[in-house]
């Protein structure tokens, strides 16, 4: 064998070797224990996928400053025995590689109800899955400044995880307030 | 040694393959830096390997090999140190001053180095990342002969990151200054005269200037572009040469490990002078090569 084979045996087994690596997922929960969480006392979960057209979509990137990613916005109008509860949106953002999905419960006076993280899939910055650090969404609406450092706390060694969430529920809001309200 | 090679290999794709699908801190470039520094308490043990190929003439080879360990002492400041290793393989080529013999040195150690870098500005959370890198290191062994070369390595280098579209795109900008102070050793053996193998000490001031682009085309995956200018001034000759490399790169991280791998030929270069013989006057040649390729895997813990 070369010296040359021999080099090229080392991108030769790693390449392999990433591509079998098993991807890791944490999943904490499903949609429907995510409904369940957020909206307890809700009875019934109306699906509604909206497809946002060009002027929605520039109307939500101004409003937020974020830009998005996708045009399919997933939501679902929850309701206690026929009366609004509010909506439970579904959502996907990157952390540091691998998405991360969570929903965002907004209640019917516009205000974030709840965060919940549904799938993490990278092992640092899961940090974001604490109680604390999602509260501070809590009350959060559209227009409010949402930015790491300031209204939003930043988690050392998950800021990419924390910046992209803060950014996601920020236009979640400004999402549901130009097509869901 | 060709089983002893496939064990080791083979070693290597097993602690890949056990150690599959983890977070990594972010080494997009092979040969640039970014501005982001580890987190406070996380270290990366990084392996780095770069082919250095073909000078035009006769048959050259060398590989550089620098295990790193690196830590975060707090979130904008970690420390690093290297063992440094290097094998130089050259045949029919001989170049007063640097390549003063044929040699076969097989992987020997060649030194230690140090760094330190302190992130002033994140660029995950500011509108632009910059960060200060310095290193200090001692070799035993000249990268360019593999002969005996006692040399005294400074580097100070700005590093300027800015991330768009989400963080998607990742663009770096790099300057530094490096100081050299070298004595190249006596070869056992050998007679030279001082124009063959100068054994008076020198001293080299270097700028180097770097860009880079990457790209995450997929979860996990990263694929850029860098390229590296490099000239060097020396008392007697000002401008004693200079270098312009640019090639792809490719970056994979997974959970707890990653891995860049960077192919960096040399696009022009130039200087006071080419080595007797030497056809392609267009390259910097006497010191680099026509081809680089460096591959580095790093794991976090």
């Amino acid at each position: 064998m070369s010296n040359f084979d021999r080099w090229m045996m080392v991108p030769a087994l790693i390449i392999p070797a990433a591509a079998s690596a098993p991807a890791f997922a944490v999943q904490y929960m499903t949609v429907e224990q995510a409904q369940k969480v957020m909206f307890p006392a809700a009875d019934a979960f109306e699906a509604k996928i909206v497809s946002l057209t060009d002027e929605q979509k520039n109307a939500i990137e101004t409003a937020s400053g974020v830009r998005v990613r996708s045009n399919e916005i997933r939501a679902w109008r929850a309701s206690q025995g026929g009366k609004a509860a509010g909506w439970f949106m579904l959502d996907e953002v990157y952390g540091k590689h691998e998405f991360i999905t969570y929903a965002v419960a907004i209640g019917t006076d516009g205000a974030v109800k709840d965060v919940e993280i549904l799938e993490y899939r990278e092992t640092h910055g899961s940090e974001v899955t604490n109680a604390k650090w999602r509260a501070q969404f809590v009350g959060k609406k559209a227009g409010d400044t949402l930015k790491l450092d300031e209204d939003i706390r930043n988690i050392s060694g998950a800021t990419l995880s924390c910046k992209h969430l803060t950014d996601g529920v920020k236009r979640l809001l400004a999402t549901y307030a130009a097509v869901l309200k | 040694m060709v089983r002893l090679d496939r064990q080791v290999l083979l070693g290597v794709a097993g602690v890949l393959l056990s150690a599959g699908g983890a977070q990594a801190d972010e080494a997009l470039f092979g040969y640039l830096k970014g501005a982001e520094t580890l987190p406070k308490g996380a270290s990366e043990l990084v392996q780095h390997l770069t082919r250095r190929w073909d000078k035009g003439e006769g048959e050259y080879t060398a590989y550089d090999s620098k295990t790193e360990f690196e830590h975060g002492f707090t979130d904008r400041f970690s420390g690093a140190i290297y063992v440094l290793g290097q094998s130089v393989d050259s045949k029919g080529l001989q170049i007063d001053g640097y390549i003063p013999a044929d040699i076969n040195s097989g992987m020997k150690y060649s030194g230690m180095e140090v760094s330190a870098k302190y992130n002033f500005l994140s660029p995950a959370k500011d509108d632009f990342g910059l960060a200060v890198y310095v290193s200090g290191a001692y070799t035993q062994l000249d990268p360019h002969s593999g002969q005996k070369k006692d040399k005294y390595t400074v580097e100070t280098w700005l590093l300027a990151q800015k991330n768009f579209l989400d963080d998607q795109l990742v663009w770096v900008g790099n300057v530094g200054l490096e100081s050299t102070y070298a004595v190249r050793l006596p070869i056992e053996g050998m007679t030279m005269t001082q124009e063959q193998w100068p054994t008076t000490p020198e001293m080299e001031i270097a700028v180097l200037a770097g860009t880079g682009l990457s790209y995450r085309v997929a979860p996990n995956w990263f694929v850029g572009a860098e390229a590296l200018y490099d000239t060097e001034f020396e008392t007697e000759v000002g401008q004693e040469r200079w270098s312009i490399q640019a090639g792809p790169n490719v970056h994979y991280g997974a959970k707890d490990w990653w891995f860049t791998a960077t192919w960096l030929p040399q696009l022009a270069g130039g200087g006071f002078e080419t080595y007797p013989g030497q056809t392609d006057t267009n390259l910097q040649l006497i010191e680099k090569t026509k081809q680089e390729f460096r591959l580095k895997v790093g794991f976090n813990f």
